[in-house]
């Protein structure tokens, strides 16, 4: 066991882990920040995505001894209150049905629109490609993420 | 129309712990009641209203603070004007919450902006069966529901005229509020203390279809705020104070057992706490999931596999050997004759499944996202010997349900942990054990063969549909065919095999439906006729017909495509409900691209259309991954397949651009709609790939290299 000092959300944290403990379960088991769930375990399938400086990153796949002084956002901090426009267009737009793989897709589709503004139906696909949501939203997935990119209309 | 009479009956209402924090919840005074006759009326007082996010169902009137207004266990009025519908069916993913909600908020003509939900637990003595499954939800509530919002409105309407002294009949009501004779309002959170003292009236008149403002009109799913902030909770997601957590090794091989295990590397994992030999499977207990997770890694183990012989090559060829003798076909008629092959389908949650328990001496209280989770309360109670009342089981959200969460074995599973931990336990399923040891679609052979008439007409039809497992020596019965066939028929029979199955999706429909209509196809073929013509001008019911008609019309059906791309259409008639598909489809290698795809659904009267058009959405991708992609197949009496990697499921990138939804309105009774979408899907591409290629599909998932 060691202590890493990591910043979540804004917020610093001090956790006693195993180095490879995935930040997957450092958030959901340590911290108690449990939007970010476990779905492969293997990075197929993009349900514990979550943002590394900015970057998309698999949560079941990026040890915390990786992470150093990197800032991680996760869906609980995306926005204070539901604000973010991807947040606001899956609820507009009525993206979820399960809801449990959605957390993932917002996160990657954040860091989708900071690089990639105005995304093509390809460049939303090659984004999310590695995603799964097995009540299949796609449609309504790549319509929300156009109505964020165009500022919610 | 069920009728209420006066249930009501005050008690005193006492539950455990609440839920997510572990706090101790207050006593409540609550006034609960049983609706219907199929409500047993006892034991209601003690139901346990907890909800998953630890709202309860009624307060305390103190203080001379006004009370709620809680005519039954199924809905509450606050003062501030806030309507909490109880929800009795576990929402994973259909958006039962909202439609419920809706039913009751029409009748009670409630302001939707103040409308709530939250889950019932599992208690079937309050809240009738809890089972949610084969698309029954509205079918089977909409009229207590509907009563419920009815009585209550009632209720509110005789409050406000006793306050007014006015006549009742001259009240009316709109959004939330009571209106007087002479234009006066009050809000239904104005009244909740006049109205808990309304005796519950009998016989209340039901809007006419005419008058719904709120069934019928595009809802957006009462969660989602939740869902798309990360504070959707699940059962994983509970926070219990001094919980363990659990993962378990499981025999590779079905009817499998532990020979030898050597746990000595697995407990030197820091945080495993300890590692519990149970039969089938070896539980790791850690002070958090990934210790377990490495902990499971480390087991060195040996079992005993008594189905090594089991594999989908024995099962398959056992299946054709089931084959028995077709009807006979009518002298003269021109026959076909083809065969096809299902594989099993793992169920492949989003959510694996998992389950939280705290089995005291006294009590005990479970977390789990559950298709029946009173059943899961009835199991606990007789595992554990307590009273089934000190059992509190919390229905959270679920990831995905599509039959496989019952809530038996992974329920009774973390019920047993704790049971023999004393502490509350925290059981994750792997998704390699969620995948490798599920209850699977069964794996089927169908030999058909069908004959036409000079004519181009359909004169016969014999179906053979064996399955692994399935039962034997059952003859001919109906075939189930969407056309009208005379001396049409079909035989169910099968194997004897280890693999676990269970209903998945739409059950024996995936099977049924979708090989009779990609047989129709071929039968249109054989005709010489257009395949939407053949279906619609031997078509009996006027629905199906409808939707059939509509859906090629939307897509343009016989409207020239570039080479190497095709149209193909399917319907299917079930669950009081209709739909028909055309699917558009580009071949090009060995890569199918799915380019547009039109669905026509009737599901007589849609409460929400918006949630109809999702659950046909949704559908036709487990569609696209199942015709296309993902089976189980089985090796050493075991799953091979462990992970998405190897059970490929439909992505981002194979959606269509274009999938068009339209609900019509037939007018007929509400209908099912959740296990509606899939079975008319996988023959519309299979179709499709026809139209493009001139190869038919008879094997699932689809191989284009491997078409003749």
């Amino acid at each position: 066991m060691a202590v890493f000092k990591i910043n979540v959300n804004g917020q610093a944290h001090s956790v006693e882990a195993e180095p490879d403990m995935p930040i997957l379960w450092v958030l959901r088991d340590l911290i108690g920040l449990t939007g970010t769930k476990y779905g492969c375990g293997i990075g197929e399938c993009g349900a514990c995505s979550v943002l590394i400086d900015g970057q998309d990153a698999r949560g079941c796949q990026t040890p915390i001894s990786d992470v150093g002084n990197k800032k991680i956002t996760t869906i609980e901090g995306l926005s204070k209150d539901g604000s973010h426009p991807l947040q606001k267009a899956w609820i507009e737009h009525d993206v979820p049905q399960c809801g449990y793989c959605q957390a993932g897709h917002i996160m990657s589709a954040a860091a989708l629109l900071h690089k990639t503004p105005n995304p093509t139906d390809a460049q939303i696909d090659e984004a999310l490609g590695s995603h799964i949501c097995r009540c299949g939203t796609y449609v309504r997935m790549r319509e929300a993420i156009k109505v964020a990119a165009r500022g919610g209309k | 129309m069920s009728l209420l009479k006066d249930l009501r009956i005050g008690g005193l209402e006492e539950s455990g712990r609440d839920t997510a924090k572990g706090l101790s919840r207050r006593s409540f005074l609550g006034l609960v009641g049983g609706v219907g006759a199929s409500f047993a009326l006892g034991s209601f007082t003690t139901a346990a209203c907890a909800s998953p996010n630890g709202h309860p169902h009624g307060e305390a009137a103190a203080n001379g603070k006004d009370a709620p207004f809680a005519p039954n266990a199924f809905l509450k009025i606050d003062p501030d004007g806030t309507c909490t519908v109880t929800v009795s069916k576990s929402d994973m993913g259909q958006g039962i919450r909202t439609t419920f909600a809706m039913l009751v908020a029409e009748e009670l003509d409630a302001d939707w902006s103040k409308v709530r939900v939250t889950q019932a637990p599992g208690d079937s003595a309050t809240y009738g069966g809890e089972g949610t499954g084969g698309s029954s939800s509205t079918r089977s509530m909409h009229g207590k529901l509907r009563a419920i919002g009815a009585s209550a409105r009632a209720m509110l309407i005789a409050a406000a005229a006793k306050k007014w002294g006015v006549d009742p009949a001259a009240c009316k009501t709109d959004a939330g509020k009571v209106i007087g004779p002479s234009g006066q309002t009050l809000t239904y959170g104005q009244l909740t203390t006049l109205a808990q003292a309304i005796p519950v009236p009998t016989g209340v008149q039901q809007k006419d279809k005419s008058q719904f403002k709120i069934i019928g009109t595009p809802r957006s799913r009462l969660d989602n705020h939740d869902y798309a902030t990360g504070k959707a909770m699940y059962a994983q997601d509970v926070h219990v104070e001094g919980a363990v957590h659990a993962v378990c090794l499981r025999a590779p091989a079905f009817r499998g057992s532990i020979a030898k295990v050597d746990d000595s590397a697995a407990r030197k994992i820091p945080g495993v706490i300890d590692v519990i030999p149970l039969g089938d499977k070896i539980a790791v207990i850690a002070t958090n999931t990934w210790s377990a997770l490495k902990g499971r890694d480390a087991l060195n183990a040996t079992w005993n596999n008594p189905t090594e012989d089991v594999s989908t090559a024995t099962l398959h060829d056992a299946l054709v050997k089931a084959v028995g003798d077709h009807l006979e076909m009518p002298a003269g008629a021109k026959v076909i004759e083809a065969t096809f092959d299902l594989p099993y389908l793992a169920h492949a949650t989003m959510e694996p499944l998992n389950a939280v328990a705290d089995v005291r001496e006294d009590r005990a209280e479970i977390w789990i996202g559950a298709q029946g989770p009173d059943s899961v309360q009835q199991d606990a109670a007789g595992a554990t010997g307590l009273p089934i009342e000190k059992v509190v089981v919390h229905n959270m959200l679920l990831g995905g349900g599509f039959g496989r969460k019952g809530g038996g074995d992974f329920g009774g599973e973390a019920v047993d942990l704790s049971k023999r931990l004393k502490k509350p336990v925290k059981l994750l399923w792997t998704r390699q054990c969620d995948m490798q040891h599920d209850d699977y679609r069964p794996m089927s052979h169908h030999s058909l063969k069908a004959a036409v008439d000079a004519e181009g007409n359909p004169v016969g039809w014999s179906h053979q549909l064996m399955q692994a497992p399935g039962g034997r020596g059952r003859g001919f019965g109906g075939a189930r065919v969407n056309i009208e066939i005379p001396n049409a028929g079909m035989k169910e029979g099968g194997v004897d095999t280890p693999v676990p199955t269970g209903a998945w999706r739409s059950v024996e429909n995936t099977q049924i439906n979708v090989v009779n209509e990609c047989f129709v196809d071929e039968l249109a073929h054989a005709a010489g006729k257009d395949p939407f013509e053949f279906r619609r001008d031997h078509m009996k019911d006027e629905r199906l017909k409808k939707v059939l008609e509509t859906a090629a019309e939307k897509a343009s059906w016989g409207t020239p495509l570039p080479a190497g791309s095709g149209r193909g259409i399917a319907c299917f008639n079930n669950y009081g409900s209709r739909i028909a598909h055309v699917v558009q489809v580009t071949v090009k290698g060995n890569d199918v691209k799915i380019d547009h795809c039109v669905a026509v659904v009737d599901v007589g009267t849609a409460v929400n259309p918006r949630g109809v058009e999702a659950q046909v959405q949704g559908a036709f991708m487990d569609g696209v991954a199942t015709a296309l992609k993902a089976g189980i197949t089985i090796e050493k009496g075991g799953a091979v397949q462990s992970n998405w990697d190897t059970y490929p499921w439909a992505r981002m990138a194979d959606a269509p651009a274009k999938m068009e939804v339209y609900v019509m309105d037939s007018g007929a009774d509400f209908g099912g709609m959740g296990e509606l979408g899939y079975p008319s899907s996988v023959p519309a591409i299979a179709n499709a790939i026809f139209a493009a290629t001139g190869k038919r599909v008879r094997k699932f998932p689809a191989k284009i290299e491997e078409l003749v």
